[in-house]
């Protein structure tokens, strides 16, 4: 097929197939080592510091060897698709989450819950601000259905990925639910949450339902003798996260 | 609508590290050359939070200029329309009057996407990707309704397969293209060490009424005939004896500088951005610029 091409884009193909992979892709003929060698190195950089820059623990966890054979892999194997530069990491967390069976020998069960992790604070830095229409910031949260951030990312993950350090690997699974999202001085913040509420968070944001009507169904879910003191306990929860701005109003 | 004559003088290439100290040092004296900022809008499309009020802010202040890094226009994979489309609500959103790109590629169409190396690699001097390229420029230019300027890249590898000059190649891509010229002064110096070509004889060669302005920057020497383009160093002499040359050739035209690596304290830079305007105003006294620029500018106007 790529003889059919003009000569200039054979060049081109076999000229990126060689950044993609210096190891095994031919050398270019007629074209001196160290020239060539100057592309290899500036574009696997490039994309190397982009996506370290956001995984600064995943990259240390794993230690140096290991990352630069992932991002190699994901320099090689991976077709990007978007042209903004803020967008490479999370093209990098598609990659680690349909790993090939080398690739997978490298990973340890927690990265990618780890790796998302921090990309969702690149995420929530970046989400453009919503304004939604007839809100109404101090509207009622039992009687109307609470509205939350744009930027709020409801997580649930298997291990306890906010606790990780390159001292502190985790040895098992941790159930964890994590709230995240930007507050008005537009800095990023983390809660975490108990399954509870992040079970009540989860019906309020998939059912177009009041707060007291979630935390009725909550009260069901959980078989609980007095449903009106989790309705009570519910509701000062929710108005807690009003004062944090995760919930913004009603509607 | 936007005016491209508010692009003029002296400019800055925005750089996130900078921001905090453009917006403390705003109003003051010291800062009175700097009369247009570039942002790429690659890194600023659909942004949210401190970014937007980060742009708001600038986008009151000063005129912006929009040069683009990953169009693609030499790629191997289709333009990326979507994208071109992205690129045209924001400028409007935002009265940028410019856009320009690099006569480069840095998609492969790897596995039948677009392929992003996000790296400027050369297009081989052809004729047949002359038309390729020229072509690719005039869809630009229809989608946006409104011309681009195009940069000279700065290049490490010479291709085995060229059949014309540096020179010929982006000469009959803008005419065949029939778009505007984005110099960046310092990639002809970086390119006349790495393939041995008189830079001043290059100048000589190009299309400067179509020149919408133009770049300054440093380059990193690895060894005394490979210079690498890292826009990390200051500007060294032989590119202002050609920013001189230029300026007495074709008369003055706008002059951003480029510092996105190693990026001394703002007042630092301001040397360089200073010395531009110096540069300019030395040229005025002499030269008044050719009639021919502002008609082709003016015919880079038209948004919306």
């Amino acid at each position: 097929m790529t003889a059919e091409l003009p000569s200039f884009q054979r060049y081109q193909l076999a000229f990126t197939a060689r950044l993609r992979d210096t190891k095994n892709a031919p050398p270019l003929a007629g074209v001196p080592h160290e020239r060539m060698a100057v592309y290899e190195e500036i574009v696997f950089n490039n994309l190397f510091e982009s996506v370290s820059a956001c995984f600064p623990i995943a990259s240390k966890v794993i230690g140096k060897r290991k990352w630069l054979k992932l991002n190699q892999a994901f320099m090689r194997d991976y077709s990007a698709h978007s042209p903004l530069f803020r967008k490479i990491p999370e093209q990098f967390l598609q990659y680690l989450n349909k790993p090939s069976a080398e690739l997978q020998q490298l990973m340890p069960d927690y990265l990618n819950s780890l790796c998302h992790y921090e990309w969702v604070e690149l995420l929530v830095s970046g989400i453009e601000e919503a304004n939604p229409q007839g809100l109404q910031p101090d509207g009622d949260l039992a009687t109307d259905k609470p509205v939350f951030s744009a930027t709020m990312q409801l997580l649930n993950y298997d291990y306890a990925v906010h606790k990780i350090t390159p001292r502190k690997k985790p040895q098992h699974k941790t159930s964890t639910q994590l709230l995240v999202y930007r507050y008005a001085d537009d800095m990023v913040k983390f809660i975490e949450l108990n399954a509870v509420t992040y079970r009540l968070i989860s019906l309020l944001l998939n059912e177009a339902i009041t707060g007291k009507q979630a935390l009725t169904l909550l009260a069901k879910e959980l078989q609980h003798p007095q449903p009106e003191s989790i309705i009570e306990f519910g509701l000062s929860i929710l108005e807690d996260l009003r004062s944090q701005g995760v919930i913004i109003g009603t509607h | 609508m936007a005016i491209t004559s508010k692009i003029h003088g002296a400019g800055l290439g925005l750089k996130r590290e900078l921001i905090p100290q453009i917006q403390s040092a705003y109003g003051q004296e010291q800062l009175s050359n700097i009369s247009f900022l570039e942002i790429a809008p690659e890194n600023w499309i659909n942004v949210g939070g401190k970014y937007a009020k980060q742009l708001d802010w600038f986008v009151e202040r000063y005129p912006i200029v929009c040069h683009g890094l990953c169009l693609s226009l030499g790629g191997l994979s289709p333009l990326n329309v979507d994208f071109l489309r992205q690129v045209k609500t924001f400028l409007h959103q935002y009265s940028i009057p410019v856009y320009t790109e690099h006569l480069s590629y840095c998609t492969d169409g790897f596995k039948g996407e677009q392929g992003y190396l996000y790296d400027l690699l050369p297009i081989p001097f052809t004729e047949e990707a002359v038309h390729y390229v020229a072509q690719r420029i005039r869809q630009t230019q229809d989608i946006l309704g409104q011309h681009i300027g195009v940069e000279n890249a700065s290049a490490y590898v010479a291709s085995p397969v060229s059949e014309l000059s540096e020179l010929d190649f982006i000469n009959a891509v803008i005419s065949e293209a029939d778009c505007l010229l984005h110099l960046d002064i310092n990639n002809i110096y970086v390119n006349s060490v790495n393939f041995g070509f008189d830079p001043h004889q290059f100048l000589r060669g190009i299309p400067g009424e179509r020149i919408i302005y133009s770049h300054m920057a440093g380059h990193y020497q690895q060894t005394p005939s490979l210079l690498v383009d890292t826009h990390g160093e200051n500007v060294i002499d032989p590119v202002w004896a050609l920013l001189e040359d230029a300026y007495q050739l074709f008369g003055t035209f706008p002059t951003l500088l480029e510092r996105d690596n190693n990026i001394p304290p703002l007042n630092v830079l301001m040397h360089e951005i200073n010395k531009i305007a110096d540069y300019q105003n030395k040229a005025k006294d002499n030269i008044t610029r050719e009639p021919s620029f502002k008609a082709v500018c003016q015919s880079a106007v038209a948004i919306g």
